[in-house]
This record gives C-alpha cells, sequence and structure tokens, in this order.
C-alpha cells in the first residue's frame, strides 16, 4: 500500500472516530428527544418522538443508523431556524430546515477569512523570519523575535477589540464589523494571523538559520551567487519542509481560530453559526457544524502529507518499506 | 356590557363627512397624493440598526416579542397596538373597535390597504390571519400569552370582523395588539415561506434576510400610513431602507454606532452609554422597559424543610441590597419591589421593595434556628442565565451579600439549555431538595398582574408542562382560587383584586423582586427617536432631526 493511500485510510479512521465522538457527545448531554421537544413536550409527545426516530430502539442500531445519515449527509433539521412554533411541536409538519445546507452556507465566508488571515501570516512570517536569521542579533532579529513572540501570546479577543476601537471606531479605516467586501476582512483577518505568524516566522528563522550555516551556501558564495539567489531560491526552498509542517498545522487552527474571531467580528461563518448554536442548543446544527470543521482539518492535514511527498521524495520512499 | 374603544376621528370618517361633495373630494385625493409624493421624495438613505440578535424567524405571529425579531413591525402591523407615548390601544389596521363584552370583540377594518404583495386587506383576510396565529393547531409561541380560551374570527362585513373568545377573557383586546396580521395568499399558497419571507402591510416592504448578517426592507411608497397621520401621528419613514444588522457582541454594536456604521445601536453597556455624553455624536437614550429582574428561591413543593421556614426566606430577601444593585445593573434601573411598574393593572402602591437590612436578616435567622429550623442546612444556589446582560456581576453580588449574614452560597451562571429546564416545574420536580435561587428577567406586556401572578404564582400542572404556570413553583389552593376570581373580573374590581393578591404573595416572600429595567439606545445625533414601553423599534417614530 502506498504512503499516500495508507494516510487516506488513516484520515477515514480519523474522521470516523470523531463522527462517532460527536455521536456518543449527543446522547451524553441528555435525552436527544428532550433536547428536540424542549421542556415544555409533554411525555406523551416525547414517546411518540423517541419512537418516531428511532431512539427506542438498541445504541448500535442508532449508532449505525447515525453513520448511514451522516454519508448521506442527513444531520436533521435545525432546532432553531425556519419555525417558530412552540418546541413541542416544530417537527410536526416537517417545518425545520436541514442543516448541512445552513452549514456549507456559511463555508464560503470562513474559507475567505482563513485565505486572507493564512496569505496575511505566511507571507509576513517568511519576510519576517528570513530577515532575522540574515541579519542574526541584529536589532530586526530581536524586533522579529518580540513580534513573533507577542503573536503567539497574545489573546485573540483581546487583540480584535483593540483593532476595532483603533482602526474602525477612532481611525475609521475599515468596518469595526460585518461582512462584504475586502474592507471588511482586514480587520478579523489580522486578528486571527497573529498567531500563525509569530509561529512561522519562529520556524522560518530557525529553519534559515540551519540553511544558511551549511556547506551549499558557502559552496555558492564561492561560486559568486548574489546573497539574495542564495537565500530566496537555494536556502529558502530547502527550509520548505518544517515551514510546511507548522503551516498545515496553523492551518488547521486557523479554521477553528476562526471560531472566536468570527464573534468578535460577527463574520457570518462556520465558527459564527456554531457558537450561535451552541448558545441555543441547537444540537444537529452543532453536529454537522463540528463533522464538517473535523473534514476539513483532516482533509487539510491530508494535503499537507501530499505536498510533503511532493517536497521530499524520501518521505514518499520510506513510507513505501523495504 | 358595551366599551366604546378607538373611536379617534379617522380619515375614513372624514370621507364619509364629505361623501358625496365630489369637488371636495377631488381636493382631498390631490393632497393625498402629493403628501405621499412629498414621503416618498422625503425618504432616504438607509438606516442602519445594530440588534442584538438574529432572528429566529420572521413569522407574522413574531411581531408580539420584539426581542425575538427586532424591526418585523415595519413590516408586519398588528389591528390595534399600544401607544409608545401614552401606552393607550389605538387603532393600526382597525380603525374602530367595541369590546361587546368579556369574550366579544368588534371590530371595524382599515379600507384602501394592501398587502405588499398587492392582495387586499379585507374582512376575510384579517380573519384569516388571526385564525392562523391564535390556532392551536399552528402552536406559535404567541400562544405563551393565550388567554383562557380559543381566540377566533369571523368576517362580519367586508370590512369588518368579529373575534371571540371561547370562554370569558378581559385581556382579548391586550391579546389583538399582539397579534400580526399578514398575507392571507402566501399563507394559503407558500405556508413555508411564511417563516422567513413576512408579507404585510406596513412602511417597510421585506427585501432579504441574509443569515448571520442582516435583513433588510425597502420603503412601500403605497403604505396607507401615509395619508392617515392619525395613527402614526406626523411622522412618516424618512429611509428608503431599514437594514438591521445582527451584532450579539455588545461591544461591536457600539462600535458600529461609534463608529458610523450603524444610526441605532440596541443595548449598550452602561459605559458605553456613560461614553456618549462626551460625544458630539452621539447620544444615549434610555427609559423604562416590562422587562423586570428578579429572584425566585426555591420555597415549597420539593424543597427542603429549611426554606418553607419563612423567616429564612425573609432573611436571604432582607439580605439582597436592591438599591446597589440597580447601581451595578446602571442605566438607571428603578429598584422595584413589585412585578410590574406603576400603572400595571394590579400594581399595589402599599408594596415597596425589600430594604436592605442585614441585622434583621441575621435576627430572623437566629429565630429560626431557636425555633427548631436547621438555618445551617441553608446553602443557597445562586442561578443566571448568560444571555442575561451583566448576569456575572448581579449574582456573584447577591452571592457575596448573602454571605455577608452568614448564608452559604454557590454561584453559578448557566447557558438556555442548562438554565431552561430547571426554571420549569419539570426540572424542579427532577431536582427535589435543591436550593435554587433563579435570577433571571421577564416582561410584562400585558399592563396587567394577571398573567404574572399566574405565571409566578399559581399551582403548576406537572402533567401539563406547557401550561401558563410552568415556571411556577408555589403552589396554594386558597391563592390560586381567589387569582382566578380576579381574572375573570374587569375594571376596578380587577385592579382591586390583583392588587390584594400582589400583597398576598409579597408577604409570603417567595419572589424578591430586584429592578425594572431600563433599555438604552446609541443613536447618532442627528436622529430622534421616540419608543413605548415595549421598546420596538419603528421607523416610521425615527426621524432625522431638523
Amino acid at each position: 500500500m502506498s504512503y499516500l493511500l495508507r494516510r487516506f485510510v488513516h484520515s477515514l479512521i480519523l474522521l470516523l472516530v470523531t463522527v462517532s465522538f460527536v455521536f456518543v457527545a449527543g446522547r451524553s448531554i441528555g435525552d436527544p428527544a428532550l433536547n428536540i421537544l424542549g421542556v415544555n413536550a409533554t411525555e406523551q409527545a416525547l414517546e411518540t418522538l423517541r419512537r418516531n426516530i428511532g431512539l427506542n430502539d438498541p445504541l448500535l442500531i442508532q449508532y449505525l443508523r447515525f453513520l448511514g445519515d451522516v454519508v448521506r449527509g442527513d444531520f436533521g433539521v435545525s432546532y432553531r431556524f425556519g419555525f417558530s412554533v412552540m418546541p413541542a411541536e416544530a417537527l410536526r409538519d416537517g417545518l425545520g430546515k436541514p442543516v448541512l445546507p445552513l452549514v456549507l452556507q456559511r463555508l464560503p465566508a470562513t474559507f475567505f477569512l482563513a485565505g486572507v488571515a493564512m496569505a496575511m501570516a505566511f507571507s509576513l512570517a517568511i519576510l519576517m523570519g528570513t530577515a532575522a536569521a540574515v541579519w542574526p542579533r541584529s536589532a530586526i532579529d530581536r524586533l522579529v523575535s518580540v513580534l513573533s513572540l507577542a503573536g503567539v501570546s497574545i489573546v485573540q479577543f483581546w487583540l480584535g477589540l483593540m483593532l476595532i476601537v483603533l482602526f474602525g471606531v477612532n481611525l475609521g479605516w475599515f468596518p469595526t464589523t460585518g461582512y462584504g467586501g475586502i474592507e471588511f476582512v482586514i480587520l478579523p483577518a489580522l486578528t486571527l494571523a497573529a498567531r500563525p505568524m509569530g509561529r512561522i516566522a519562529q520556524v522560518v528563522r530557525s529553519s534559515m538559520l540551519d540553511e544558511l550555516a551549511k556547506p551549499y551556501v558557502t559552496a555558492a558564495r564561492a561560486k559568486g551567487a548574489s546573497e539574495g539567489r542564495i537565500v530566496l531560491v537555494h536556502s529558502l526552498k530547502n527550509a520548505a519542509i518544517p515551514i510546511i509542517t507548522i503551516t498545515g498545522d496553523e492551518l488547521s487552527a486557523l479554521l477553528t481560530g476562526a471560531i472566536l474571531v468570527e464573534t468578535v467580528f460577527a463574520w457570518p461563518g462556520i465558527g459564527q453559526l456554531l457558537i450561535d448554536s451552541l448558545n441555543r442548543g441547537d444540537l444537529p446544527m452543532v453536529q454537522a457544524g463540528i463533522c464538517v470543521v473535523a473534514t476539513l482539518v483532516i482533509a487539510v492535514n491530508f494535503f499537507v502529507d501530499v505536498a510533503y511527498t511532493l517536497l521530499d521524495p524520501k518521505i514518499r520512499l520510506k513510507g513505501a518499506g523495504p | 356590557m358595551n366599551i366604546r374603544k378607538g373611536g379617534k376621528v379617522t380619515s375614513e370618517s372624514k370621507l364619509r363627512g364629505i361623501n358625496g361633495r365630489i369637488g371636495k373630494s377631488a381636493l382631498f385625493a390631490i393632497a393625498l397624493a402629493l403628501a405621499s409624493a412629498t414621503s416618498l421624495a422625503a425618504a432616504d438613505g438607509t438606516l442602519v440598526i445594530a440588534v442584538n440578535q438574529e432572528p429566529q424567524d420572521l413569522a407574522a405571529q413574531g411581531v408580539y416579542k420584539e426581542i425575538n425579531a427586532p424591526g418585523l413591525r415595519n413590516v408586519i402591523e398588528t389591528l390595534i397596538a399600544a401607544d409608545p407615548v401614552s401606552g393607550k390601544f389605538r387603532g393600526v389596521l382597525s380603525t374602530y373597535w367595541d369590546v361587546v363584552d368579556d369574550q366579544t370583540i368588534r371590530m371595524d377594518l382599515r379600507q384602501g390597504v394592501n398587502f405588499h404583495d398587492g392582495t387586499p386587506f379585507n374582512a376575510e383576510s384579517a380573519a384569516a390571519s388571526i385564525n392562523f396565529v391564535w390556532s392551536a393547531d399552528n402552536a406559535f409561541t404567541i400562544q405563551e400569552y393565550g388567554g383562557p380560551g380559543t381566540i377566533t374570527a369571523t368576517p362580519t362585513g367586508d370590512y369588518s370582523i368579529e373575534v371571540v373568545s371561547s370562554e370569558p377573557d378581559p385581556l382579548l383586546e391586550f391579546r389583538l395588539s399582539l397579534n400580526g396580521i399578514s398575507s392571507m395568499k402566501q399563507v394559503q399558497d407558500n405556508p413555508a415561506s411564511h417563516f422567513d419571507t413576512p408579507i404585510g402591510t406596513g412602511p417597510y416592504k421585506f427585501i432579504e434576510w441574509v443569515p448571520g448578517q442582516y435583513w433588510r426592507a425597502e420603503f412601500n411608497s403605497d403604505w396607507w400610513g401615509l395619508s392617515h397621520d392619525d395613527v402614526y401621528g406626523t411622522a412618516t419613514p424618512s429611509f428608503a431602507e431599514l437594514r438591521f444588522v445582527f451584532r450579539p457582541e455588545d461591544g461591536a454594536r457600539s462600535a458600529m454606532a461609534q463608529s458610523g456604521e450603524a444610526q441605532l445601536a440596541m443595548f449598550p453597556s452602561p459605559d458605553d452609554c456613560a461614553a456618549a455624553e462626551d460625544s458630539d455624536d452621539l447620544k444615549c437614550v434610555t427609559g423604562p422597559s416590562d422587562t423586570y429582574l428578579y429572584g425566585r428561591l426555591d420555597h415549597s413543593l420539593y424543597a427542603p424543610e429549611v426554606l418553607r421556614d419563612p423567616r429564612v426566606r425573609e432573611a436571604i430577601f432582607l439580605a439582597i441590597d436592591v438599591q446597589s444593585l440597580t447601581e451595578v445593573i446602571g442605566l438607571a434601573s428603578v429598584p422595584q419591589g413589585q412585578l410590574g411598574p406603576l400603572g400595571t393593572i394590579g400594581f399595589n402602591p402599599d408594596v415597596m421593595a425589600y430594604p436592605y437590612d442585614p441585622d434583621r436578616a441575621m435576627a430572623l435567622l437566629s429565630e429560626a434556628k431557636s425555633g427548631g429550623t436547621d438555618v445551617d442546612a441553608v446553602r443557597v444556589e445562586v442561578v443566571g442565565r448568560d444571555t442575561t446582560p451583566q448576569i456575572s456581576t448581579i449574582v456573584e453580588a447577591i452571592g457575596g451579600m448573602l454571605n455577608s449574614v452568614g448564608i452559604a452560597t454557590d454561584v453559578k451562571v448557566q447557558v438556555p439549555q442548562a438554565f431552561n429546564p430547571r426554571v420549569r416545574i419539570a426540572g424542579y420536580a427532577s431536582e427535589p431538595g435543591r436550593q435554587m435561587m433563579q435570577v433571571h428577567v421577564r416582561q410584562n406586556p400585558a399592563g396587567d398582574f394577571g398573567i404574572t401572578l399566574l405565571a409566578n404564582y399559581a399551582c403548576p400542572d406537572e402533567d401539563n408542562p406547557t401550561g401558563p404556570s410552568r415556571s411556577s413553583v408555589y403552589c396554594d389552593r386558597q391563592f390560586d382560587e381567589q387569582l382566578f376570581a380576579a381574572l375573570a373580573s374587569v375594571g376596578q374590581a380587577r385592579d382591586e383584586a390583583l392588587q390584594a393578591l400582589v400583597k398576598y404573595v409579597h408577604d409570603r416572600h417567595l419572589v424578591v423582586p430586584l429592578a425594572l429595567l431600563d433599555r438604552a439606545y446609541l443613536i447618532r445625533s442627528d436622529l430622534d427617536f421616540t419608543f413605548g414601553p415595549d421598546h420596538r423599534i419603528q421607523a416610521a417614530y425615527i426621524s432625522k432631526s431638523e
């Protein structure tokens, strides 16, 4: 079995574990019938619902049915959106809206935010890390260290509010919150980019320092190659593996970090929807949201593995075995 | 009994007065057309309002509960409504109504009104809308304000209806003020769209709802109100478009107003409100609401023996410094001795807020202990719901106050999913022996203590968890008997009977009313905004400053 195939199977297993966890968590926070119908429901209504949706079946049967529904993309209907009838009657006429389309509807906004944040973080980090490595122990190096440490340490919620006050309210350069054109994404993306920018910059600096101390760099200099070519073409490419590793990790973290940032900036992505649904006890929406985010994180990690094999054939060859 | 209500001189009656005088009619029609054209020309720009939550849906029935669907009254109108200044009922889509008896109201309807889909508003559509909203088959949430009987409406003419409650219902008129009227055609042809695409008769037509962001509506140039200044006063809509943007974070709403992105932001923090005093661009307007904050102690039914001792309960309430709490809450909240404001039917002027008297509290506890009550077993769980503004500060303050007189406490703030079941009778029954004080808010839009007393003090029916007393933890058959007699009465007799019951429950130390909450808004300085006790945001009452 090839390396990539095995990684793919690992990803599927991880996804199965996540979905199973979502099933168990959904059953652990109380009676699903009570969660669906609400505290106003009569015992008769609860019992009818339990029977109708199979809650009286053995747990294994329920689990297998849940897996089947997930595979078909059926996470049920929202307890919140689409009807204002009393909870006890909510599902009677099938007025609720299926949750998966509502979750997927929010994905483009999250992708947009995460994409801009990662572009900001990656480009700034490469610039900062490389400069710090080229001029070690200089003022630039110290400044990069301070900025990257601050980026990693700062509380996103606080940073977001400070950016709103400074750039939104006081200077009026950007909208304070909301969703729209490119001007809306700057502040939330900057907030979200702070942490990955700090971590990636530290890794870039460290990797580049290693590379710049290697004999091939000395040889290149001896041959008269320009410093810019040595740094940007030779060293940076060879330093790419750890940078891609950390970037892959940070991309996954961006998707989860977006939950908080989206709430602060009223960004209509999947994170805002998840928090809102958690607050309102919309269990199907929460389950669908977690499964979608988990799938994305697992997919990102898989594609990072694919990128390794392209950059470093040794990984592929080691994975192929003797 | 035949009580005449409404009866303001309407444009229809003026028209009837000049019926036959064609020349004057023509002049009048021209004047109306000019008035409409002037209003249309004046309505420009977008009014952006930062609201605290996204609606659950935009069904017509939701106009009764503004907090769940901010702005919906700009699209969906009611037959009658509470005037934002006087609080008295006035006609909206109804021009005149008779309360025939305690089960029947007859209404004349406004003529020449169309729904936004072009269908006419008439007796048939009004009756259908009332029957749809109040139907037990639909079980809309508005039915939490339902009366003792089933409400049905029947056309009695092209523009007249009769609304009947199957049981005597002195609050039938109030209930009709909650009832949004929407297009009958939509309900018949596409009922699912009723929940997210409201079609009403209001000054603004719904355009779109973008999930997670906003919903918006555009000025309805055919709005009947442009030529009927008896309903909305002299105000006409000043804006071509309304945009209600969803900003759950207090700071985000305030920032939008401060930066000028929104002209109006709901419910800022006291700090943001105070900061507006120093701003030339902003003002903070506050006003009393019909929302009260209270603490309800588990005191009977499933409570432990120690909380059944009225001395212990009184000691707990006397240990709470209500005045200081209102200062914590800010925004000029009024310390409160009962669960409704002055002016509410049944408000008892003799019932005052509990005085802060820690010495008396400790003396009562000692007295109870001497009498054999196990006072050391008291450990009050002070619990709030995280959707209540500043609830952490409030429950921590109460916890500290109780500790200072030697009462042990556990302080918690819970999410609605955990909190809501606990404050209902079914949840209470499942936790026998608990000592919970729920610190919570509740509205009393009825202007009548009947619903409040029924909800908080009547015997709960554990077999009917949707019943009106589902949140009560008290059961006193004598009280119930008097309450139901009071609920069936009207006028002065009702007021006196409810006043007596307000005093009765107060003297038993069951619930500690804490504050009547003011609501606040951050508004750009170039706007004038009038709101009433129900705090509905209606663009017809928002104008550009001269």
